[in-house]
């Protein structure tokens, strides 16, 4: 009963919460990308796309995308979700040039996510470094979480998937299936992780729990990790990420699986954080990121969400370190979202995910 | 009630008896699964569970199963006529059969690698095979009695 006036509290302040349309302007900013996944942008400028058959775009200032994709990129799995999918800048990229991709590794019958860098000199990757791969490889080619967010102590945390068929493998410390992992850049393992000394752990490991977390943030402002994950049909989850913690997959989860067959008997369990919120049915998030621009002074500090299934980026505001209510956009472009950035330009940014792909720019209409 | 409908209807009572089972069969295991990670499973939970998968996965368990029967079932009729000691054998393997390609047909098509959580481990897809033959032997034994009823006998031709 308790637990039923406090969804019903919670849900008419969702309701009640004014739905402001933005007055905003949908560019297309670069076109002809083969299901872009990742945009990064660098200092002088351009961009950095990873299209998901395996190829590094760099996209010009004016949004002209180079014929010529970037060379010395190692061979990825390609094959339904498996494929080449995030790049990420170094913190101090400036001065060492180091980026970080990750891709699926290896073939049908055995695969993984791996995490590698390399510098990028003169458009060209050099000095590759492999840095991670996600034990066990496993096969066929879903779930491959595969998104990167930089921590204040600039360590990485990589997000991870279940791979699909080993969902209860979530839950075994001893393997990175269904993990959030923390690394220091080099790869190796900070000796602060959670699990770090634990006998039979995975010393990687930073949360557990997970399905397959496609949206990572980190909140520098108020030291808070924010990560989304893909449910079944419903229970996609938004949580706020804590070393340590148990995010519940599969033991306690919203959603059902496609087949309708129950996942869980639960919802929540002692020991297993919920999520900030779920969506169910589902949206089937992609990508997460925090807006810090000042082209839409009312987007400051919100969360958002890009959203496959329903083609849509999900605002979702943040006052005061609380959610207060969510806001459906660019449901009018009929799109897939892969991917949502802040620009450092205060636009913001949404990767297509089709086979003709196109980076969009978010500005204000006037 | 002539042999046609009758037929349907043991085709019918086949795809639901197989579909009963395979639901029962699949929250089991599932929720074994949980409870080996140390979900409690008190009976009412456990009977909960049971219901609504019934009303949510038996549907697509009867969907997949009843592909499978329409090539598998008349098949094992028309061979257990020819080989009437083999009757209870075909209808065996008939139902499991029809069970294990429908699983390996809708995984081929699927986007996710197994699409039924059960059928993710041998031991899974032999109990789901095993509905299958369940429900192929009910539609032998009604078979059975349609095909007496439905024999001229040494009366009728006097």
């Amino acid at each position: 009963m308790l637990r039923s006036t406090r969804a019903l509290m919670l849900g008419a302040l969702f309701v009640s919460t004014p739905l402001l349309a933005q007055d905003y302007r949908v560019e297309i900013f670069s076109e002809g990308l083969e299901n872009p996944w990742a945009v990064a942008f660098l200092p002088d400028g351009r961009m950095l796309v990873t299209e998901r058959v395996g190829r590094l775009r760099i996209i010009e200032a004016d949004g002209s995308v180079d014929p010529e994709p970037v060379a010395g990129l190692p061979e990825a799995f390609i094959a339904a979700q498996a494929g080449l999918m995030e790049v990420a800048l170094d913190p101090d990229y400036s001065d060492n040039r180091w980026l970080y991709l990750t891709y699926a590794h290896g073939s049908l019958e055995a695969n993984n996510t791996r995490l590698a860098r390399a510098r990028l000199v003169d458009d060209e990757l050099h000095d590759f470094e492999v840095l991670f791969t996600a034990q066990p490889l496993k096969a066929g080619a879903a779930h491959y979480g595969g998104r990167i967010a930089f921590l204040a102590d600039k360590t990485l945390v990589l997000t991870l998937g279940d791979g699909f068929d080993w969902r209860e493998q979530a839950q075994n410390p001893a393997n990175h299936l269904g993990k959030i992992v923390r690394l220091n850049r080099d790869g190796s393992v900070p000796q602060d992780n959670p699990l770090v000394g634990q006998e039979g752990a995975a010393p990687e490991i930073y949360s557990l729990g997970h399905r397959n977390v496609q949206g990572i943030f980190y909140d520098a402002e108020h030291n808070r990790l924010y990560s989304h994950e893909h449910g079944p049909r419903g229970g996609d989850e938004l949580n706020l990420i804590e070393a340590g913690n148990n995010y519940g997959w599969p033991l306690a989860t919203f959603g059902i699986d496609y087949t309708g067959a129950r996942v869980s008997p639960y919802t929540e369990l002692p020991g297993l954080t919920s999520p900030l919120l779920h969506w169910t049915p589902s949206v089937a998030p992609s990508s997460l990121t925090l807006y810090r621009g000042e082209r839409f002074p009312e987007w400051q500090g919100d969360l958002f969400a890009a959203t496959l299934a329903e083609r849509s980026v999900r605002r979702i505001r943040v006052r005061d370190g609380m959610l207060a209510g969510e806001e459906i956009l660019f449901e009018e472009l009929g799109e897939r979202i892969r991917d949502v950035r802040s620009g450092p330009d205060g636009a913001l940014y949404l990767l297509t995910d089709n086979p003709e792909g196109r980076l969009l720019r978010v500005v204000p209409s006037e | 009630m002539s042999s046609k409908p009758r037929l349907l209807l043991a085709f019918l009572l086949a795809v639901l008896l197989a579909s009963l089972l395979a639901s029962i069969f699949q929250t089991q295991t599932n929720l074994a699964a949980l409870q080996a990670l140390g979900a409690p499973m008190p009976l009412d939970v456990r009977v909960g569970t049971t219901c609504l998968d019934l009303l949510g996965f038996a549907p697509t368990f009867a969907l997949l199963s009843t592909l499978g029967f329409l090539i598998a079932l008349p098949l094992a009729n028309w061979l257990a006529r020819r080989m009437p000691p083999l009757r209870w054998l075909i209808f065996v393997l008939a139902g499991a059969a029809a069970i294990w390609t429908a699983l390996a047909l809708a995984n081929a098509l699927a986007p996710m690698p197994t699409l039924i959580a059960a059928d993710r481990s041998p031991f899974g897809t032999l109990g789901l095979m095993a509905c299958g033959s369940v429900g192929a032997l009910l539609f032998g034994l009604l078979g059975r009695q349609v095909r007496y009823r439905t024999q001229p006998t040494s009366s009728d031709s006097l």
